[in-house]
């Protein structure tokens, strides 16, 4: 890297870039005819590009959102934006097959090592489409489906037929209609019933070009009685332009299925995150939020889970880290539509450099859900006195039966904690990491262990000169 | 000042009138200025005096540039270290009132709001001066047909201290926006509120506290308890500014939810941008303990005397920090006389 280069991406570990060696560039800008260039260039059966050019009809009309920090959405251009960029022909199953340049970024990234280590299986997307792909033999023997979403329509189609945007539709927002217009890439997996995929899967999602759009759709369907961890990590470089990820994160756990979704967001501070992430827990079913966002511009994420059988619970654990010129609007809902449903929200967020987080969240009980309970807890840490922690919580309860619960706090460090720990011979600098990383703590208990160290270093790298 | 013709009208996308449209309190249409008659106002102790219509801020709030408009005159309540009782009967299609409280060193007044007009409009102002303290209390006893908007805007200075307790027992439709700004360093602020949904009774009330100077404390308690169809909406916006170091705040609502046909909406909302305060905000929701029911009627008392019971502890429990005696007990005496009422038919 030049020292130009260097002095542009500063602590941000993941801020350098490749040169662009796309086979396939779009021009910049969205009209009906990419959205079908798009769909053409992808073979893909004509009832997707009926429903890609409805999303595009309806995302023209749509009104911009008005849950979350929506003044922020203004600095958007969407006529600057490339919708699709092809970086490699075809998607590898053999790591040596892909193209150098990408082969060279992921290597970077540590994509190959983690995949050897603790993987069940790796995708791994490079700009628009994904360019590696693998799954352990055992678990393919097992009847386990783990594709890239282009190679799981091409596949099994009468599958996505069945579930592609049942759980979030084109018309739930603005951002899902763009999504279900241009979208490429992302993953579909598909569980057999009874079958626990015991490692995790994982996707890693790259944007390299500048001003690039990455609309990735994922769909995940756990069959009955089965269970399924799945990661996925987000990076980008730093340019002095914008880009935009705006993905649709489709669950759905059947009868006594359970779905863990991890991520650890970390795009670079040039990204807009709007995404989309929404499950549906059938009967006894868990469907579980394990959310990380420390990168990006603007994050506005709130996974939601929709509690449709008796018994179903949600578990959305979100941490998020805002720093200088960043806002994380962040939350979760939880819908409790069945009886005896129950769930958990833990959020946990740090505001530093006059960053912005803001938690907010919707927990509704409809008349139908007897007996449901759910626990709300938020917790914010202010670093220094430029920074700003909001939280918005809402709760509507339409039945007597349901327990509910909510509570938030805002504080600064305790004094008596770095005192504590300065008096053991910890710098201050160091005081505060420590005490950060163990404020995180629940939501790095919960990852796997390589993503945990990670995310502990990455906290690291942001806390350092936070003295000072 | 924008006039109310000329002024946009809100969309449920705000959250201040996410549950309660403006077009439902409304007297009339929305695009209507109609006529609006007074309310009689009546101090049992100091002599109100009415003067033309003080100009407010209404920061752009559509209730408050409409009362603005149709408000013609403003009660002044002149307080000096005393306890008064004030009587507002609302009768007749459509009425209102500004009620302005200039408070000095420490004093208390009731609020009895009865009546039954169609719609009423309630505007109170008040300024806490440096060092004075001022003890409000407001009882909604109003017809149950009537729709009340209420507006207030409260401002506390320097070393002053101010609590307003809510009782909200009667009216069809409410609509309270209830708004006081900590100006000065080391103010305080408690506010109480007590709300009993029955028949099909709609009681939102939405309260903003906005910490703007250092050492200010406010602490907000708003219980709930909802009958048959009624619905409660409960939103608070607390504020702390970057200047306001050392502050500490905290809301928490409760509801109780008394029937399989009531609902309720709570939306603790917080934004703070100084680092060294205490902030903290809670919500909760439950049925009626079985086990305090259980207690109670295996004690002789029937189902709906031992639910009037723990309705009422619930509430009072919403007053119990309050300061002044003369607010604390008669909100505590007219809570049980209404339940007492209900359970009697």
């Amino acid at each position: 890297m030049t020292q130009d280069a260097q002095e542009a991406v500063g602590d941000y570990r993941y801020g350098f870039h490749d040169p662009e060696s796309a086979t396939i560039r779009f021009d910049k800008g969205l009209s009906e005819q990419v959205v079908r260039d798009i769909s053409e260039l992808k073979n893909e059966p004509e009832w997707m590009t009926d429903i890609r050019v409805k999303a595009y009809k309806h995302f023209v009309e749509r009104e911009m959102p008005t849950w979350g920090n929506c003044d922020s959405l203004e600095g958007i251009n969407f006529d600057n934006v490339t919708y699709f960029l092809r970086s490699s022909d075809k998607t590898e199953k053999n790591w040596d097959d892909v193209p150098e340049d990408i082969k060279r970024t992921f290597d970077r990234l540590g994509i190959p090592e983690a995949e050897q280590k603790w993987l069940g299986g790796v995708t791994a997307q490079y700009e628009s489409e994904a360019v590696y792909h693998s799954i352990r033999e055992d678990l393919e023997e097992q009847g386990v489906i783990f594709l890239d979403m282009d190679s799981g329509l091409k596949e099994y189609p009468e599958l996505v037929k069945k579930y592609f945007g049942t759980v979030v539709p084109h018309s739930d927002n603005k951002f899902s209609a763009l999504n279900t217009a241009v979208w490429s890439g992302g993953s579909f997996i598909y569980v057999p019933k009874g079958i626990h995929v015991e490692m995790p899967v994982q996707a890693y999602f790259r944007i390299n070009a500048k001003n690039m759009g990455q609309f990735e759709r994922t769909l995940i369907i756990a069959d009955e009685g089965s269970s399924l961890h799945y990661v996925e990590g987000c990076t980008a470089p730093t340019y002095s332009t914008d880009s935009l990820h705006s993905a649709v994160v489709e669950l759905i756990a059947m009868e006594g299925a359970k779905i863990r979704y991890s991520t650890v967001q970390n795009w670079s501070a040039n990204v807009y995150n709007l995404v989309t992430k929404r499950g549906v827990a059938h009967k006894n079913a868990t469907v579980e939020w394990v959310d990380g966002n420390i990168g990006s511009k603007l994050t506005m994420k709130y996974p939601s889970v929709l509690l449709k059988g008796e018994g179903a619970h949600a578990e959305i654990i979100s941490v998020a880290y805002a720093g200088t010129g960043q806002h994380q609007d962040a939350g979760a809902k939880v819908h409790h539509l069945a009886p005896n449903t129950t769930s958990n929200i833990l959020s946990k967020s740090i505001s530093k450099g006059g960053g912005r987080s803001s938690y907010r969240g919707m927990l509704q009980v409809t008349p139908k859900a007897n007996g449901c309970r759910s626990k709300v807890v938020c917790d914010a840490l202010m670093l220094d006195e430029d920074s700003r922690s909001d939280t918005y919580p809402t709760m509507e309860i339409g039945n007597s039966t349901a327990d509910l619960e909510h509570e938030a706090s805002v504080s600064k460090i305790s004094g008596d904690q770095l005192f504590y720990l300065m008096s053991r011979g910890h710098s201050e600098e160091e005081a505060m990491g420590l005490i950060v990383n163990g404020f995180f703590e629940p939501f790095t208990r919960e990852l796997p262990m390589e993503y945990a160290v990670e995310l502990n270093r990455l906290l690291e790298l942001e806390m350092e000169g936070s003295i000072g | 000042m924008t006039s109310y013709l000329d002024a946009s009208l809100p969309t449920r996308s705000e959250h201040l009138w996410r549950y309660t449209p403006w077009s439902r309190v409304h007297p009339t249409k929305v695009d209507e200025l109609p006529t609006i008659g007074e309310v009689v106002v009546e101090s049992e102790d100091t002599v109100l005096k009415i003067v033309p219509k003080r100009s407010i801020q209404h920061g752009n709030d559509i209730a408050r540039i409409f009362l603005d408009e149709v408000l013609e005159n403003t009660h002044i309540l002149a307080l000096e270290n005393e306890t008064n009782h004030v009587h507002i009967r609302a009768g007749g299609h459509a009425v209102a009132a500004h009620i302005h409280i200039e408070s000095k060193q420490s004093s208390s007044v009731m609020f009895h709001l009865t009546g039954e007009a169609e719609w009423v409009g309630l505007w109170l102002t008040g300024n806490i001066l440096p060092n004075s303290q001022l003890s409000v209390g407001l009882i909604n006893e109003l017809s149950t047909d009537t729709v009340l908007v209420r507006t207030d805007n409260w401002n506390v200075e320097r070393d002053g201290d101010f609590e307003l307790a809510t009782l909200s027992l009667g009216g069809q439709r409410i609509k309270s926006d209830i708004r006081t700004t900590l100006s000065g360093s080391n103010s305080n602020h408690k506010q109480f509120i007590a709300v009993h949904g029955h028949g099909t009774r709609h009681d939102d009330h939405h309260v903003e506290i906005h910490h703007q100077q250092p050492h200010s404390n406010s602490k907000l308690t708003v219980n709930a308890a909802c009958d048959d169809r009624s619905h409660s909406v409960g939103t608070g916006a607390l504020t702390i500014d970057d200047d306001a170091q050392h502050t500490d705040a905290g809301q928490i609502f409760r509801n109780l939810l008394l029937s399989p046909s009531a609902r309720a909406e709570a939306i603790p909302e917080l934004e703070v941008m100084a680092n060294e305060v205490a902030a903290a905000h809670g919500a909760a929701s439950a049925p009626i303990d079985s086990t305090q029911m259980h207690y109670l009627m295996s004690r002789g008392l029937s189902q709906e005397e031992a639910t009037a019971m723990l309705v009422e502890g619930f509430l009072v429990d919403s007053f119990v920090e309050v300061r002044s005696d003369s607010v604390r007990e008669a909100m505590q005496t007219r809570l049980t006389v209404h339940l007492e009422c209900q359970l009697l038919g």
